[in-house]
């Protein structure tokens, strides 16, 4: 009886691996993407841009400021 | 007039591409990406079901693999093996920003890629196909895994064991209680879905 019940356990492990190699079959992506990320691997140095970007803000801001105070001081000056 | 010298061609294998890639060389990160794109794709792809998630976690671990491909050299497991590890920690993630990993409705819609037979027959390994990766999906993240990289790589447990980190024994094992408990869910979402259809 027990001998049975462990030989219709197996059994049904069996069934299921063969399901599993039937069903799990590897899916194709899409070459669009498969492409363009290719493309973005290898050609874009993002990060370096971003910071780029970032440092200019910064410059652009600093520019501005000095200005800004260096008209005060000479509008100052000159009323007095 | 002098000749020009031609270093030898050597043959390309993944430890001299990611020699190369470490020193910024595109061609070899396009082997790389070539040699395994597909197979992070399918992998992330079966874990969560959704082409678009799908292709953006695979985005994001080939952008995390090269950005990081310094710390590969000094772990010394194979580059692909490093790669699902990559994919395994970025569909945790994944889950649990999502919370979907307990939150996986049995009436949820699975993309299923379109197989070249009969209308009847496609309908039909659909449902099989679905019933299966909903049970799938409802197991813990190792067995999913285990049971992807046996299924859709054709690896042995030997390579298994590399990807995951553990021994040849352990993933044996594993593999047997994962086989139980994808039986148990399998009667589960079967008798949910003959329940749904009433």
């Amino acid at each position: 009886m027990e001998y049975g019940m462990e030989q219709n356990g197996k059994h049904s492990l069996w069934r299921l691996e063969e399901r599993l190699s039937r069903l799990l079959e590897p899916v194709t992506p899409d070459p669009e993407f498969v492409d363009s990320l290719k493309f973005k691997l290898t050609r874009t140095p993002a990060v370096l841009l971003e910071n780029g970007r970032r440092k200019l803000g910064l410059i652009a801001v600093g520019i501005g400021l000095f200005t800004g105070a260096f008209l005060v001081w000479l509008l100052r000056r000159r009323s007095d | 007039m002098k000749k020009l010298e031609v270093a030898p061609l050597e043959p390309i294998t993944d430890s001299n591409a990611v020699r190369l890639a470490c020193c910024g060389d595109s061609e070899a990160f396009s082997y790389l990406y070539e040699q395994n794109v597909k197979r992070i794709y399918n992998y992330i792809y079966y874990r969560i079901g959704s082409e678009e998630d799908a292709e953006d976690l695979t985005a994001r671990v080939f952008h995390r693999a090269f950005a990081h491909i310094n710390n590969y050299v000094e772990k010394g497991v194979p580059f692909t093996a490093w790669l699902y590890r990559i994919a395994h920690n970025l569909t945790a993630n994944w889950y649990r920003d999502k919370h979907r990993r307990l939150e996986v409705s049995l009436d949820d819609h699975i993309e299923l890629p379109h197989l070249g037979e009969l209308p009847e027959r496609t309908i039909e390994i659909n449902q099989e196909k679905e019933l299966l990766l909903k049970a799938i999906r409802r197991l813990p993240a190792d067995r999913q895994e285990l049971l992807l990289l046996k299924f859709l790589e054709n690896l042995s447990n030997g390579q298994i064991a590399v990807i995951m980190g553990r021994t040849e024994g352990a993933i044996k094992s594993l593999y047997h209680r994962s086989l139980i408990s994808l039986r148990e869910e399998l009667k589960l979402v079967s008798g949910n879905d003959t329940m749904n259809h009433l």
